[in-house]
């Protein structure tokens, strides 16, 4: 049974079909890529799965509950987390504090305010050994603002994880970001473990094809194709889309 | 907290409660009208540094607290009923009004805040039979704890320092609890609050309540310091005041408001015994403030004690200023 399910997914604005009938299903532990090129609608898809934006038409399923129409803050209760195209962290907070607030956001007390935060170890050590494990903790104390742009992207993954989520959308997670920083960042995507779901936005065709167990191409708002790597870099139509095609796409990538 | 720093605090509250023997008689009313002025200001902090929401309708919480104590102060005597009876008004007040406000920010929240703290001066203005109208009305209960009634200034001033104290220490637990946290954040960023998975508007509606019983607190102990209620203490001139205050006092810490509403009652007083011009020498720090110091008198503090400490501790309070901003970019957003 797939985890997440979203069918006939239809989202326009003020006349603009932007979402045309896009129906998806990702299973327990899939790694799933979606490719297309800009302005295919890729980050409208992820806004209105996590109820960002609201949608016209369908609905997304996560573990068999319907979570469409629902506010965009019930997302990470039924174990759905993001993350964003670009950095959108608390930039004058500290690292530590941005995680400590991740982490809080779905512990019994995060309405307690009669006792500091500092003394809820539960929140404390979590936060402290996500920033181990992702080789933050040295700059715990740093304003986010002060980090170097790899390692807010860092962080940006990082605040997503931190809910403990089944499902993880990563927009253009190395969006930005060298090469090396890529090829690092690529490497802990691989590293996560199975029990982490992801669904991917991403136009590095290296970082795609190294993390990807499936793919799914969206081309103008709609459902181009949707299959396994092998089969997807041999059809000779997305290859179209993406760089022979008309002059039009060809500008805007 | 270490035990030294315990003991700093201990030494603080001394210190203060021993400020009485060195002041005037007139010194210490004039420490008491400071002290109702710091907690009113206080809440009025608490949602523009540490929530962005920027009011100018905040009088209207004091002033429901105020005239709760005069009107109620008519049937009853108790004085622990009157202040909880103006801290349930004006939170109920603040819940209500919230629950539609708080969908708005910035400019547009100022702007309904200034509303209804208008139309809550009107209605007020309006019901002469009952508030006296524009003469505004005597308070006939006197403050008695049960030790009696306390009618000297200097018990006066120890009944305010103690809600002083106790209003301070709770904020200054409020902001360190996950409560005060989040707020932080929305603050900084709502839209990514919401994809952590906080129900955003839920904490921004509480902290405005709690910001709004606090202020009918400061306005019920006002009732009691100056005997007599008008509704000049729910115009937006007051509001105004108050945001002055917080602006002048440093947006964004706790202790910024208090200094800034001491600041701002103290020079009043002292300018206003020499010229009638005193708005107008007022406005100029004002300005020299906003220009020259964002943070306030405690960043300006902070840069002073960096000067001549350079010591230690240097570094930390140039960041702990630097992140606060001035607030001002709230309401531009």
């Amino acid at each position: 049974m797939s985890l997440l399910k979203v069918e006939h997914l239809h989202k326009s604005f003020k006349g603009l079909h932007v979402l045309k009938d896009v129906s998806l299903a990702i299973g327990a532990g899939e790694r799933h890529v979606i490719i297309g090129p800009n302005g295919a609608g890729k980050t409208t898809l992820f806004n209105c799965i996590t109820g960002t934006l609201p949608i016209d038409a369908g609905t997304v399923t996560v573990n068999g509950q319907k979570i469409s129409g629902l506010p965009a803050y019930t997302a990470v209760r039924v174990g759905m987390s993001r993350t964003f195209q670009k950095n959108n962290l608390f930039g004058s907070l500290t690292v530590e504090e941005n995680v400590q607030l991740a982490v809080n956001a779905c512990k019994p007390h995060r309405f307690h305010f009669l006792k500091p935060l500092a003394r809820y170890t539960e929140t404390v050590e979590e936060t402290e050994s996500l920033l181990k494990q992702w080789d933050l903790w040295e700059r715990r104390s740093r304003v986010v603002n002060e980090l170097s742009y790899g390692e807010q992207r860092l962080l940006e993954v990082l605040l997503a994880l931190a809910s403990k989520p089944k499902i993880l959308l990563l927009d253009e997670p190395t969006s930005g970001m060298s090469p090396a920083e890529t090829v690092q960042t690529t490497k802990l995507i691989q590293r996560m473990p199975r029990s982490i779901t992801l669904l991917v936005i991403e136009h590095d065709m290296e970082v795609v094809f190294s993390i990807a167990d499936r793919i799914t191409v969206l081309h103008h708002g709609e459902v181009f194709a949707s299959d396994t790597p092998g089969n997807i870099s041999g059809d000779e139509r997305i290859k179209e889309i993406y760089f022979g095609g008309g002059t039009l796409q060809h500008a805007e990538a | 907290m270490k035990a030294s720093a315990y003991g700093k605090h201990i030494g603080c509250i001394a210190l203060f409660l021993l400020c009485p023997f060195i002041l005037t008689s007139y010194g210490v009313k004039l420490a008491s009208e400071v002290l109702i002025m710091a907690i009113f200001v206080m809440s009025l902090g608490l949602i523009i540094g540490f929530a962005g929401l920027v009011s100018l309708g905040h009088a209207a919480f004091f002033g429901l607290g105020a005239y709760a104590v005069a009107l109620l102060g008519n049937h009853w005597e108790n004085t622990y009923l009157l202040l909880i009876s103006a801290l349930v008004i004006s939170g109920l007040a603040a819940f209500l009004s919230g629950l539609l406000f708080i969908r708005s920010s910035g400019a547009y929240f100022l702007m309904i805040t200034l509303a209804f703290g208008q139309m809550i001066y009107a209605i007020v203005y309006k019901l002469e039979d009952l508030t006296g109208g524009a003469d505004g009305m005597a308070v006939v209960a006197s403050p008695n704890l049960g030790a009696g009634p306390i009618d000297s200034r200097l018990g006066f001033f120890y009944l305010t320092a103690v809600a002083f104290l106790i209003s301070y220490y709770f904020l200054r637990l409020l902001i360190a609890s996950p409560f005060g946290k989040s707020v932080r954040g929305i603050k900084e960023n709502e839209s990514r609050m919401t994809a952590l998975g906080y129900q955003t508007r839920t904490y921004k509606l509480a902290v405005y309540t709690i910001s709004g019983m606090l202020a009918g607190v400061a306005g019920a102990l006002y009732a009691y310091f100056n005997q007599y209620v008008s509704p000049d203490l729910l115009y937006w001139m007051f509001s105004g005041q108050a945001l002055i205050m917080v602006i002048v006092g440093g947006v964004g810490t706790l202790v910024g408001p208090a200094i800034g509403a001491g600041f701002f009652v103290v020079l009043q007083n002292y300018i206003s015994s020499f010229t009638d011009r005193w708005p107008l020498i007022m406005g100029l720090i004002f300005v020299l403030i906003v220009l020259f110091g964002k943070g306030g008198i405690m960043q300006i503090a902070a840069l002073l004690w960096q000067r001549f400490r350079p010591q230690r501790n240097s570094k930390p309070a140039q960041q702990a200023m630097a992140k606060e901003g001035n607030g001002i970019e709230s309401v531009k957003s």
